[in-house]
């Protein structure tokens, strides 16, 4: 019998990542997006908050670091199927034996390590740039929670993008959800500070429980959710297995769909 | 005696859609109505058909990328509904076009990318993408981006792309559109060379002549249906013969086509304007009747232009669609 047997789900987001990383690289106009609009809004927010004490600053700078990562994990998911719609490589891919969760996940994968290196160097700048020490208590928890943080965004990137893979329009919706989003999780504040209405919505998405977990460990003195860092990370653990798993649900279902209404070929 | 490569049964497959902007309503429109086909491994089969005839609908269907909306359709032996991830990795697909590539990056990442998604074993993966560039004549220009390549160049790439896998069944739309006449006749070669090889080949194309030169089997889709399915010979019989007499002139009554159609073996005339002059193409089916017959049946015409010719693919698909459509 010729043909292949169908590949695993690690090849598969091993090839995915590796494609993005070179089309990121050969398009260098995403490092405006990624890398130099967080550096600059960090800069200006340092500006305005330096005279407010070094808490205000660290919040600041989070929040230009993480509207970084999430930017980039929604474009992972949103932009880039909505780029293979309009390349008409979604057909092929599709047409292709492997699972095209993992192809998503390969590309969510990229994005948020982008996102990460767009995050971290808002914070090399900052200190490089001020010789202005941030006021962390444990760095390397931070670091560390960081990284958590990242997943919990990619497993929220996995998740919109089976619901992008519907409709021609997954980037205009992105554009959309990218600002909502980075609110009501509280990528630049707390979520404390907005009305108490919206809480329960913010709670429904992981990275809310995680951001705060870093703020717990990263801001001196912070009260955020009462709950505290350890119900935090267990919470954000929960919904980002949630998330996944939905995802993995949804993907099936959704491919499905998209092959019912022949409509991959739509852009 | 073994199965059947393709089968299928009642295929039908409508597209709902809306159209206007605040009333809605909805357009449904049968692109497919009651296709039954079988096509045998090893054989290269051809589907012709005018534009939205549903060729490149009943193509993505068989190749798992659209479900049906009735009916079954089993390829190599497999549900295409049910049964799509064990079928697409023995089948490849070729849709070619402008479109279908990942421009920035080359047509060897493009090819290693998706032989990642097709499972090529990692071993063997960088030696198959150097064969099948080889195949397509890609492999000078394999490392250059897709950006930059002409259409005939994109073309080869998706051809090598269905072929990394080694399928046992190869779908190709329209494989040599856009092509240049020497491209095209290396990519019919190529067909030629991997039908000897016992693929299976499942051919859609506008070219008549390549469709005669390549196909062992022909079937003619209009408006969603088959409407003839045979050797090229045998639709030659059933359009009735294979001698083709074109005849021209200043204009032809009624009294003189009917004395046309009173020749023996006459099985159709099909008239044909162009400026003052008139063709008719006769088709034949037994030798009896020659060019001093019809010169007969015409005494009044005065400069009149007869030539026989075989008939040709083209011939009998335009009756086919002409019948159809009338």
């Amino acid at each position: 019998m010729r043909g292949t047997p169908p590949p695993p789900g690690p090849r598969i987001l091993g090839a995915s990542f590796r494609l993005a990383a070179q089309t990121f690289v050969a398009d260098p106009q995403w490092l405006i997006p990624s890398i130099v609009a967080p550096v600059i809004f960090a800069l200006a927010a340092y500006e305005m908050y330096r005279g407010s004490g070094p808490v205000l600053v660290l919040y600041a700078i989070l929040g230009a670091g993480m509207m970084s990562m999430w930017g980039q994990t929604l474009y992972g998911s949103g932009w880039a199927i909505g780029q293979d719609r309009f390349l008409g490589t979604l057909e092929p891919v599709l047409g292709a034996p492997a699972r095209y969760l993992w192809v998503v996940a390969g590309r969510v994968l990229w994005n948020t390590l982008i996102g990460l290196a767009g995050g971290a160097l808002v914070f090399l700048v900052i200190a490089a740039t001020y010789h202005a020490p941030l006021p962390l208590r444990d760095p390397l928890l931070f670091v560390g929670l960081f990284a958590f943080v990242i997943a919990t965004l990619a497993t929220v990137g996995l998740l919109f993008s089976a619901l992008f893979v519907l409709t021609r329009y997954g980037g205009f919706i992105q554009n959309i959800g990218e600002f909502a989003f980075y609110v009501a999780t509280g990528c630049m504040f707390p979520v404390v500070l907005l009305p108490f209405w919206t809480t329960p919505l913010s709670l429904l998405f992981p990275p809310t429980w995680a951001l705060d977990a870093l703020r717990y460990v990263g801001v001196p003195g912070y009260r955020g959710l009462s709950w505290g860092l350890l119900p935090d990370l267990v919470g954000a653990l929960v919904l980002s297995v949630a998330y996944a798993a939905a995802a993995a649900l949804l993907f099936e279902r959704v491919v499905r769909h998209v092959l019912a209404q022949g409509t991959a070929d739509e852009y | 005696m073994s199965l059947p490569v393709i089968l299928t049964r009642d295929l039908t497959r409508v597209y709902q859609s809306r159209k206007g902007f605040f009333f809605q309503d909805a357009v449904r429109t049968e692109a497919l109505r009651g296709v039954n086909l079988e096509v045998s491994s090893g054989e290269v089969y051809g589907l012709l058909g005018p534009n939205g005839a549903g060729k490149t609908t009943l193509t993505k269907i068989l190749a798992t990328l659209l479900l049906p909306t009735s009916g079954t359709a089993r390829v190599l032996g497999l549900d295409v509904s049910t049964e799509s991830r064990a079928i697409r990795s023995r089948i490849g697909l070729v849709l070619g076009g402008e479109r279908g590539l990942y421009n920035r990056v080359s047509g060897r990442e493009n090819l290693r990318y998706f032989a990642d998604l097709y499972g090529v074993p990692v071993a063997r993966r960088a030696r198959r993408i150097d064969e099948v560039l080889e195949l397509v004549g890609m492999t000078s220009a394999a490392d250059r981006r897709v950006e930059e390549y002409s259409r005939g160049m994109k073309q080869r790439i998706h051809l090598a792309r269905g072929l990394l896998h080694e399928p046992e069944l190869l779908f190709l739309d329209e494989p040599t559109i856009g092509l240049d006449p020497k491209s095209a006749r290396e990519i019919r070669k190529l067909i030629r060379t991997l039908a000897s090889q016992g693929v299976t080949i499942f051919l859609t194309t506008h070219y008549m002549f390549e469709a005669e030169e390549l196909c062992h089997r022909i079937s003619v889709l209009t408006r969603g249906r088959i409407v003839a399915e045979d050797t090229v010979d045998g639709l030659r019989r059933l359009v009735g013969g294979d001698r083709t007499i074109e005849v021209e002139g200043y204009g032809f009554d009624e009294k003189e086509l009917s004395l046309l159609r009173a020749l023996p073996g006459v099985s159709r005339i099909v008239e044909e304007d162009f400026g003052p002059r008139e063709r008719l193409t006769l088709r034949v089916r037994t030798p009896e009747t020659t060019e001093g017959d019809i010169r007969a049946s015409l005494p009044l015409q005065r400069d009149l232009r007869i030539r026989e010719r075989t008939t040709t693919l083209e011939d009998i698909y335009l009756d086919l669609v002409e019948e159809e459509a009338t």
